[in-house]
């Protein structure tokens, strides 16, 4: 995997492993001199990247997204609420993001992991503000009943970009959701309608089975190193330079949102403009596998 | 708008009304057919894949049916500082489950009872003694309930044990029997599992055919029990050649 090194004491892979280890900041930068990194990714190039939908059945939607290696499984489940007296047609959507002791060394059970509460925040303000789900759409009696979305993201395999590979996994999952035909009974509860048996009570969302989405959220994660920009980080890069913007773009190609949550870099405009640029590129390659993801389901 | 952590409203699932025993038990025990079409004394196709998750030092996916489970496992590394001094290495086992794994949501917390179990199934086939000092974490998330969970997580621990390269004297297999009525079933599915009288699991090292943990619950009369762990011991044996299987694959892929 290592790239043959310049000086010409490090003959062996052993030393160029060891190398690597003792001086991981020197390593990289002798790399990103030949404009290339470990893994012989050009800087601005982002990993190979997979969508598989419907990965759990148990749940209404879900998508199982894969960044390099970094893995996301998201699933939603539609359970019913009473909608609040402010906005009685609204329905609701709680976004949680998980990083199970399964995806990395450092998380242990009892000791969740500090980045997952950052990355659910980030999450929740995207897909909400992001104006891809109308709450609207989410109503089923007007004041009386409305859909609770809870969309739940599993990091299985932590190796960087984890905001990116999350986001992809939402909007995937929210592709794929199907929500399932209920009806009103006398006692003023939602349940599921069947066909037998309750073909005599009026299903309430009949035609409101897939949600629409409006301009979908893309994002890119970008490490800002002196005057380098790398695109899609993995963990040890993430480490290692620790200054990051995250752009992320609708399909439209507006801005959403913008995270550079300090670092040791500052950044000049040019520099984020150059991020910009790139999630520009990235959000026309995820909206093609997106699309390709769905169709490939529609097949089957 | 979003709902805060404390402030959710209560929300629940729109299932259809509480179902019964299903009419397959209305007539003749031996008439019906298993809602997933198979033969009663026949498992679920099993799938296994190890190197599931890059950042551990050993990981694998198994699925069986609708159960899909996942683990990794880390180490040997150093132990917890509060540790006494051990000769012998430690194991320690957490399972948990996805808020979405069972029909209903769920909180996603810690199984105990399953991490203590996990734990017991396996301890016996870990040569301790090869890691003194230190730890080997085993860390099994279900990702899908569908029955059957605990058997799939431990086989699947083994093998994610193996692939971390983990000295062991054996795989571990494991299989569970339900009894519905007059009935031994094999690898119960969900639905089947609610309705049971009683369950067996059994995990063993099927090529030394020693077992590693045997637990009853329910009703069971003495010929049943025979029965079913002889049903569960020649499961475990054919589990256990596909478990091989599937790390002599992953070894000859790596070689190439």
């Amino acid at each position: 995997m290592g790239l043959p090194n310049a000086s010409g004491d490090l003959s062996t892979e052993v030393e160029v492993d060891a190398f690597r280890r003792l001086f991981p900041l020197r390593f990289f930068e002798k790399h990103l001199l030949e404009s290339i990194r470990p893994d012989a990714r050009p800087l601005g190039r982002a990993r190979d990247t997979t969508i598989a939908l419907g990965a759990v059945a148990s749940a209404n939607g879900s998508a199982l997204a894969k960044i390099g290696s970094t893995t996301m499984l998201a699933a939603i489940k539609m359970e019913v609420m009473a909608p609040s007296i402010e906005i009685p047609d609204e329905g609701c959507i709680a976004i949680d993001f998980h990083m199970p002791p399964i995806c990395s060394p450092i998380v242990r059970p009892g000791r969740p992991a500090e980045a997952a509460p950052v990355v659910a925040k980030q999450l929740s303000d995207t897909i909400l503000s992001s104006g891809m789900i109308n709450l609207k759409e989410l109503s089923l009696v007007s004041g009386k009943a409305a859909w609770m979305a809870y969309l739940d993201i599993y990091c299985l395999d932590a190796d960087g970009a984890l905001f990116d590979a999350a986001l992809l996994a939402a909007v995937a999952a929210f592709s794929h959701l199907e929500i399932p035909v209920v009806s009103l009974n006398d006692d003023g509860k939602i349940v599921l309608s069947e066909e037998q048996g309750l073909s005599d009570r009026e299903p309430v969302n009949k035609e409101k089975r897939k949600v629409n989405l409006g301009s979908i959220p893309f994002s890119l994660t970008c490490i800002l190193h002196k005057n380098y920009i790398l695109a899609d980080p993995t963990a040890e890069e993430e480490s290692i330079m620790e200054t990051s913007v995250t752009v992320v773009l609708d399909s439209s190609s507006q801005l959403v949102s913008l995270y550079k949550p300090g670092g040791a870099v500052l950044a000049y405009t040019s520099a984020i403009q150059d991020c910009i640029a790139l999630t520009r590129q990235r959000v026309k390659e995820l909206q093609k596998i997106l699309e390709e993801a769905i169709s490939g389901m529609e097949v089957d | 708008m979003a709902a805060k952590p404390g402030s959710v409203p209560t929300t629940y699932s729109p299932n259809l009304a509480q179902k019964t025993r299903p009419p397959i038990f209305k007539d003749n025990d031996l008439d019906w057919v298993r809602p997933d079409g198979r033969g009663f004394h026949q498992c679920r196709p099993a799938f296994f894949r190890t190197g599931a998750v890059n950042s551990a030092s050993g990981s694998a996916y198994a699925e069986l049916g609708n159960t899909k489970v996942i683990v990794s496992v880390f180490g040997p590394r150093e132990s917890k500082k509060a540790m006494m001094y051990s000769d012998t290495g430690r194991l320690n086992c957490n399972v948990s489950h996805t808020t979405f794994a069972t029909p209903v949501r769920g909180q996603g917390l810690d199984h105990k009872e399953f991490s203590s179990m996990l734990h017991k199934a396996l301890e016996g086939a870990i040569m301790l003694e090869t890691f003194p000092k230190t730890t080997v974490d085993v860390f099994a998330l279900v990702l899908e309930s569908g029955g059957s969970d605990l058997p799939v997580v431990i086989s699947c621990a083994s093998l994610a044990l193996a692939d971390a390269g983990i000295m062991m004297y054996d795989l571990v297999a494991a299989v569970s029997v339900a009894c519905l009525g007059k009935n031994l079933v094999i690898d119960p599915i969900l639905e089947e599992e609610s309705y049971q009288d009683g369950s067996l699991l059994l995990a063993c090292m099927p090529s030394r055919n020693e077992v590693t943990q045997l637990t009853f619950t329910g009703e069971w009369s003495t010929p049943d029990i025979n029965e079913a762990m002889q049903l569960c011991l020649d499961a475990c044996s054919k589990l256990g050649k596909v478990m091989r299987t599937c790390l002599k694959e992953a070894a000859s892929a790596s070689q190439e």
